[in-house]
């Protein structure tokens, strides 16, 4: 674990501690897995791949129940001021260990994902719903956080180099990501969410890869988030095997022009509907306001730190105010009747005065070996 | 966040293997009374889902219902863009997208008139997916379908025996490309085995080093650079379309500890092909062990595919026609050796 990794995490933890303490919360109870694991990663820094973890935060000490022998192995190793705990029987132990905190006020996070058996016993043990209150802790970053994203955000650019310079005929496409893979672990990368696209107007939208092979014309989408001291940085980006034709061409440039568009309504005070309106409108003044629908694409970005695809999702129905110190990708990814799926995003850090774009890639449409 | 090589393949799975495997679930459920069963998946619990219709999510979460008969049904948060690339690799399920997944086969249960249904993994089904179903069927009776579908999963079909087949080969064939002479650095060395599995098709690589096994014996998910000892080992989890091995390999550079670790080596993989029925597994290792002169066993660790993890540790004995991961750390001559290996229980 590097120094920087160690001080955002000890930042973090000192917010969360005092955050509890001006929200009159004396313990949270924080689920996580490999899939959702922000809430839980917020106070351990433990990122978890097998198996299923709860933490119990407290004033005096963090400790981390996990179900996984080896998943326990390594999170005494890797992390460092939390109590690890080895437990097969993961709801009994933490049952146990809440029962012993009787008189608390106890907040739970995420809600939603807390364990049935635990969640049923709500009453018994004063539980109750601090969601809200994490994903206020999540989008709201610190200062080391925001420099932690921007390290993670130059890996995110050299991965794409890497991904991109992999990209010729004939391969297939989970051997692009097989080589980014490859560069991320020896950068101290521990995760990634990747996804792609592969083909042309066929292509609705990005998947795993299913083995497809590349061929001279193809547009190659990706949207690719490495995992830097535990902070996810994305970049979307679109390349042509061979050279671009002008279609591909004039539908990249209004893809660029919607996510600078987006970008340029970035500020404290705006809500993430003023970003997504701002996106969109580029594409309803082409004609093209049918594919801003969530029939062709999901969201318009969305926050990143801990989490992948983490709140506020930009949308035109979410009136979330955009604070300083949010992190954002802007991405106004979607299908185009003309060339099919065609993705473009870039980080950026809320400012007072607007933003700052932490991803480094050229905003191109590259071509490479056919 | 799965980002390997993902789909279905009637050749590696076919249809025929999950209708089987369905039936015999569905004659166990109607042993124990069940009108039907549910089954939650995310892709840290993919496995029972897997088992029973070929798919894994490699993002969000969903539920699988499973009637007394008729097609499965899967409802999931995903949007109905997903839904086309959840057809190619569940090509037997009634797709539902729904951004209220428990509600949605909550009314198909309370619809079908269902009095109990069977959860897979009740006690840690998430609070909000179960506060759905309820909502949408509160005089249905909810039990744990636990120990019937253990029952059925402990024994593995031909299509199972050749996925984990695959995947074994892929855990194998890159812990081979270490060269423990030349590998210096832990990161490049969990880049190099990660990148040949997933190049030949892996759906999922996770690569654990003990940089210094002298030191300490536990596995990081290392990443970056961390030099590696003059002892190290490399634990290869690897799954391929669903299926999931794990291998571990010790290496030495100097003469003496490598002598023994090829012995060890070889040993493991006798033992590995000759687990047999009935009796505990640390009982057949204590006896195993007296093959190997001056070695001590230190630990050992079986784990299965028996619910919704791909791999959990089991204490039962093995039962023929099982697979067992089989983890074993051992001192030889007072080099620490660590090796894992998967086996299929012989009858």
């Amino acid at each position: 674990m590097t120094e920087v990794h160690v001080t955002v995490f000890t930042d973090r933890r000192a917010r969360l501690l005092q955050e509890m303490a001006g929200e009159g919360l004396d313990v949270l109870l924080l689920y996580g897995n490999a899939w959702q694991n922000d809430y839980l990663r917020y106070a351990t820094d433990f990122g978890i791949l097998e198996g299923q973890a709860l933490a119990i935060v407290r004033e005096d000490g963090i400790t981390l129940y996990l179900d996984s022998a080896l998943e326990a192995d390594r999170a005494a190793l890797e992390c460092s001021g939390i109590a690890v705990v080895h437990a097969p029987d993961l709801l009994g132990e933490v049952d146990s260990a809440l029962s012993r905190l009787s008189n608390r006020r106890i907040g739970t996070a995420p809600a939603r994902l807390i364990p049935r058996r635990l969640a049923a016993r709500a009453k018994d043990l004063n539980l109750g719903d601090s969601t809200a209150f994490l994903d206020r802790l999540l989008m709201g970053k610190l200062a080391s956080e925001v420099d932690a994203i921007r390290r993670a955000c130059k890996v995110a650019d050299e991965g794409y180099a890497v991904f991109r310079d992999a990209a010729r005929a004939g391969r297939a496409d989970y051997e692009l990501i097989a080589e980014a893979e490859a560069f991320f672990r020896s950068k101290g990368v521990d995760d990634n969410f990747q996804i792609v696209g592969v083909g042309g107007p066929e292509v609705r939208g990005m998947a795993p890869p299913s083995g497809k092979k590349l061929k001279a014309g193809d547009m190659v989408t990706t949207e690719l988030t490495p995992c830097v001291d535990g902070y996810y940085a994305q970049i979307c980006r679109t390349l042509v095997v061979g050279e671009a034709n002008a279609e591909q061409n004039k539908a990249f440039a209004l893809y660029r022009e919607a996510m600078e568009a987006g970008i340029a309504a970035v500020r404290d005070g705006v809500t993430a509907a003023d970003i997504a309106r701002a996106e969109n409108e580029i594409f309803r003044r082409e004609g093209l306001g049918d594919y801003v629908t969530d029939q062709y694409t999901r969201v318009r970005g969305h926050g990143v730190g801990l989490f992948a695809d983490t709140k506020p999702h930009i949308l035109e129905d979410v009136t979330t105010r955009i604070d300083a110190g949010m992190t954002l990708i802007v991405h106004p990814n979607t299908y185009h009747p003309v060339v099919g799926y065609l993705v473009l995003g870039d980080v950026v850090a809320v400012t007072s005065e607007g933003c700052e774009v932490f991803t480094g890639t050229a905003r191109e449409l590259f071509s490479m070996h056919a | 966040m799965r980002r390997g090589l993902m789909g279905w393949n009637a050749e590696e799975l076919p249809k025929a293997a999950l209708d089987a495997r369905i039936a015999r679930l569905r004659a166990a459920m109607q042993r124990e009374g069940f009108d039907a069963a549910l089954f939650y998946t995310n892709l840290v619990q993919p496995s029972a889902v897997t088992w029973l219709t070929g798919f894994t999510p490699y993002w969000s979460d969903g539920m699988l219902l499973l009637p007394r008969d008729g097609a499965p049904v899967f409802a999931t948060a995903l949007s109905k863009r997903v839904a086309n690339w959840i057809r190619t690799t569940d090509t037997l399920s009634e797709i539902v997208n729904t951004p209220k997944p428990g509600a949605g086969v909550g009314k198909r249960i309370a619809d079908a008139g269902c009095k109990r249904v069977g959860v897979l993994n009740y006690d840690v089904l998430p609070a909000g997916l179960y506060d759905e179903i309820v909502g949408a069927a509160p005089a249905v009776d909810l039990a744990d379908l636990g120990s019937v579908f253990t029952g059925v999963r402990r024994t593995i079909d031909d299509a199972e025996r050749g996925l984990i087949g695959r995947a074994d080969t892929l855990a194998r064939t890159a812990l081979d490309l270490i060269d423990a002479d030349k590998a210096a650095d832990a990161g490049e060395v969990a880049g190099l085995v990660e990148k040949h599995a997933r190049l030949g098709g892996a759906e999922e690589a996770y690569i654990a080093v003990a940089p210094d096994l002298d030191a300490d014996r536990r596995l990081i998910r290392v990443a970056g650079t961390r030099p590696l000892a003059g002892r190290f080992a490399v634990r290869a989890s690897i799954a391929y379309k669903g299926a999931w091995v794990r291998r571990v390999r010790s290496f030495a550079r100097d003469a003496a500890a490598c002598g023994a670790y090829r012995a060890a080596d070889a040993w493991l993989a006798g033992v590995a092909s000759s687990v047999g029925p009935g009796v505990p597994l640390d009982k057949q290792l204590a006896e195993r062990v007296r093959e190997l002169p001056s070695a001590r066993l230190r630990a050992v660790m079986a784990e299965s595919c028996i619910g919704s993890y791909p791999l959990e540790a089991v204490a039962d004995a093995p039962v023929a026609g099982g697979f067992l991961v089989l983890t074993v750390a051992l001192s030889l001559d007072g080099f620490p050796w660590l090796g894992a290996a998967p086996a299929f229980v012989v009858d």
